[in-house]
């Protein structure tokens, strides 16, 4: 009952006409951008920081709540039409859906993806209403050796179960760590990788960092190979409504995408991309007869399903733990921060208020993308054909805005543009970037811990063994690292992988 | 391990690029080593000091750069040799040497520089941008000089207008600050 009051009084802030815009705007431009290639949800909050420094908390997060959904629904559009998917966790719907949407049922795959995200979504903000409180709850007795834990977790599920290569995921990790320790350290006050450079004391700005690694480095990766890539865009004929077959065939996906979703974002092991790739393989052993291959609607039902749910899920340990388990949702810790708020345990004691907006605002935000995506499917695919040329200059143009607008420094701008080339080469390389900027982020929360973990313990190494939780933390880590190693060491196969470890 | 894997490293001219990388990889290592090395013990403050944990991710640095190198010499990753020998032949080098150049200048542009007695001054938020956007997107290959002048001096006079009015946001006005 508890639950449900707060809850109300969640939804008495955020139907408030200023919100209710804020949550508008945020699913408009969430859309968008997720239906631009090449600048996803994480860019879009990274670069929307400093214009809301002005804005009220509540109001700031209920647009970025509403940028998360709109990206992971926006992305579904470009991998059914364009067969590129806008967001990684889209790359298994462009499968199915780009051959549905060439056989005229484009309309009817965008629709079950806005269904099915609205479905998913929905179940999971219910998960996330009476779930998190009680992690929360929980979490408050977690000491600094089990967020220790915790963090390792993240790092090692991210690194170890994305990407092609776990060396080139933990050479992108360790880079993150490294532009995380550059500037003074709090503790002690000494300059750590600052090569005697004045302008790195205070640390490179997460903005900078993030907006040059994606914004920058894809629109010169996108630049580099302009002129041989030829998209077709296939247009959507018919109706955008589905049949009475295909909404019977796709109920069933959407609750098990949701079902597969939501436990694996809120593990902090999550990630929308792995319940994506799970939810394709169930459907296509649960349904046989499905036309696979020749456009499935199982096979966008469920995975768009799945990805909406876990990017939910992926908020429970953000909201109760303090840590990102997604490159957005280690952008929107950092927006916390910039609020001076501290997402954790503490935080649904300390500002029930904004917490319970936010969730209610999920509520809201589900309905609205339904509401403004099922009728604008023809505008969204519209901004598809700006010509390439043109959407990449002009994402230049805003992200120069971004960081230029932090603090009017020309030094940031340039900074960001060389860590635009370190993107750069590693999108080429295969090297994910999803790892480095949770390093950049997670990694001095790690060491903070960490430190503190070897007060209590007066540098007892063996605190984190000795400590229940956080001695089965690491263990779940270890298993997370041999996991995809597994049918190697059982004799024959290839390592298994869940994603290309690439969101943005 | 594939057969390819071991085939010999003359067979993989393509790993070229991932060479340059880990040799990149290698020096900052090294770097980051000397440089972690050099941080001040603070003593006595906390049982770890600031110079353990720059340690260990520098150490960890080089030791992963080591085990790259490897990979992209005496035991190739085929997979990667793939990738990059597709990547090589689909890059356009000089598209993106151009669009380096035209995003350093329209930083300077929008803020200004001094180098030695040479001072040059902001042009501007407005002109830096309605100028960029067309050159960018010439780069980039587009066709269309008209509607890339009007969509630039479009964005750069919304953003402008936009940023500074509504939002509270300082931009340079530069060069058109006597008119703005």
């Amino acid at each position: 009952m508890d639950v449900l009051g707060d809850l109300a009084g969640g939804f008495g802030t955020a139907l408030s006409l200023e919100n209710l815009l804020f949550a508008a705007v945020g699913v408009t431009l969430g859309t968008l951008v997720g239906v631009l290639p090449g600048i996803g949800p994480a860019v879009t909050v990274a670069l929307l920081l400093p214009l809301t420094f002005n804005f009220e908390p509540t109001g700031a997060f209920i647009m970025f709540a509403g940028i998360y959904y709109g990206g992971m629904y926006g992305g579904s559009t470009t991998s059914i039409l364009l067969n590129t998917p806008g967001e990684s966790a889209s790359v298994v719907t462009t499968i199915e859906g780009f051959q549905m949407a060439k056989r005229g049922r484009g309309g009817a795959a965008l629709a079950t993806a806005a269904i099915g995200s609205f479905v998913a979504g929905t179940i999971s903000t219910l998960a996330i209403t009476f779930l998190a409180p009680v992690i929360a709850g929980v979490a408050r007795s977690f000491q600094p050796a089990d967020y220790v834990g915790l963090m390792v977790v993240a790092f090692v599920s991210i690194t170890a179960l994305l990407g092609r290569s776990l060396l080139r995921g933990m050479i992108s990790l360790f880079l993150g760590l490294f532009v995380g320790l550059i500037g003074i350290d709090n503790l002690t006050g000494q300059q750590r990788f600052t090569f005697g450079v004045p302008q790195l004391a205070n640390g490179l700005d997460v903005v900078v960092v993030a907006v040059g690694l994606f914004a920058v480095g894809e629109a010169l990766y996108v630049a580099s190979r302009l002129r041989h890539d030829r998209e077709e865009i296939v247009p959507v004929r018919g109706s955008l409504l589905m049949s009475r077959d295909e909404l019977r065939r796709s109920w069933k996906p959407w609750l098990r995408g949701a079902a597969l979703g939501f436990p694996i974002g809120a593990l902090p092991a999550g990630g929308a991309e792995v319940p994506t790739f799970l939810s394709y393989g169930l459907e296509k052993r649960l349904n046989p007869k499905a036309p696979w291959g020749e456009g499935a609607i199982e096979g966008v039902a469920g995975p768009e399903s799945a990805n909406n749910a876990a990017f939910s899920g992926v908020l429970v340990p953000l909201l109760t733990l303090g840590i990102p388990t997604s490159a957005t949702a280690a952008i929107l810790l950092v927006a916390f921060r910039i609020y001076n708020l501290q997402p954790g345990p503490l935080l649904f004691t300390n500002s029930p208020e904004l917490v319970w907006a936010l969730i209610a605002s999920l509520y809201i935000g589900n309905a609205m993308l339904l509401l403004l995506n099922l009728p604008l499917i023809r505008l969204w695919v519209k901004i598809l054909s700006i010509p390439r040329a043109v959407l990449y200059s002009g994402i230049l143009v805003f992200a120069t805005l971004g960081v230029y607008s932090l603090a009017n420094s020309l030094v940031d701008v340039l900074i960001m543009y060389i860590v635009g080339v370190v993107g750069f080469f590693m999108r080429r390389y295969d090297f994910p970037v999803g790892p480095m900027i949770l390093g950049v982020i997670l990694g001095p929360l790690l060491e903070a811990q960490f430190r503190r973990a070897l007060q209590i313990s007066q540098g007892d190494l063996t605190i984190f063994l000795t400590r229940p939780i956080s001695a089965i933390l690491l263990l779940t880590a270890v298993a997370a690292l041999l996991l995809p190693y597994l049918p190697r060491l059982l004799g024959r196969g290839q390592r298994l992988v869940f994603g290309t470890g690439s969101e943005d | 391990m594939t057969r390819q894997d071991r085939e010999p490293r003359t067979r993989h001219p393509a790993l070229l690029g991932p060479r340059i990388v880990a040799g990149v990889l290698l020096a900052l290592g090294a770097l980051l080593i000397v440089s972690a090395l050099g941080i001040a013990r603070g003593g006595g403050y906390s049982v770890i000091g600031p110079a353990t944990i720059p340690l260990v991710v520098a150490i960890g640095l080089l030791v992963l750069s080591v085990l790259f190198a490897v990979r992209t010499s005496i035991s190739p990753d085929a997979d990667l040799a793939t990738l990059a020998a597709d990547e090589e032949a689909l890059t356009h080098w000089p598209t993106v040497g151009l669009i380096g150049l035209t995003l350093v200048a329209y930083a300077l542009a929008l803020d200004g520089f001094a180098i030695g007695p040479l001072d040059v001054p902001s042009l501007g938020y407005i002109v830096a941008t309605a100028l960029f956007l067309p050159v960018t997107a010439r780069v980039l290959g587009s066709k269309a000089p008209i509607r890339d002048v009007i969509a630039g001096l479009a964005i750069a006079v919304g953003v402008y207008i936009g940023f500074t009015e509504f939002l509270g946001v300082r931009l340079p006005a530069g060069i058109l600050g006597p008119v703005l």
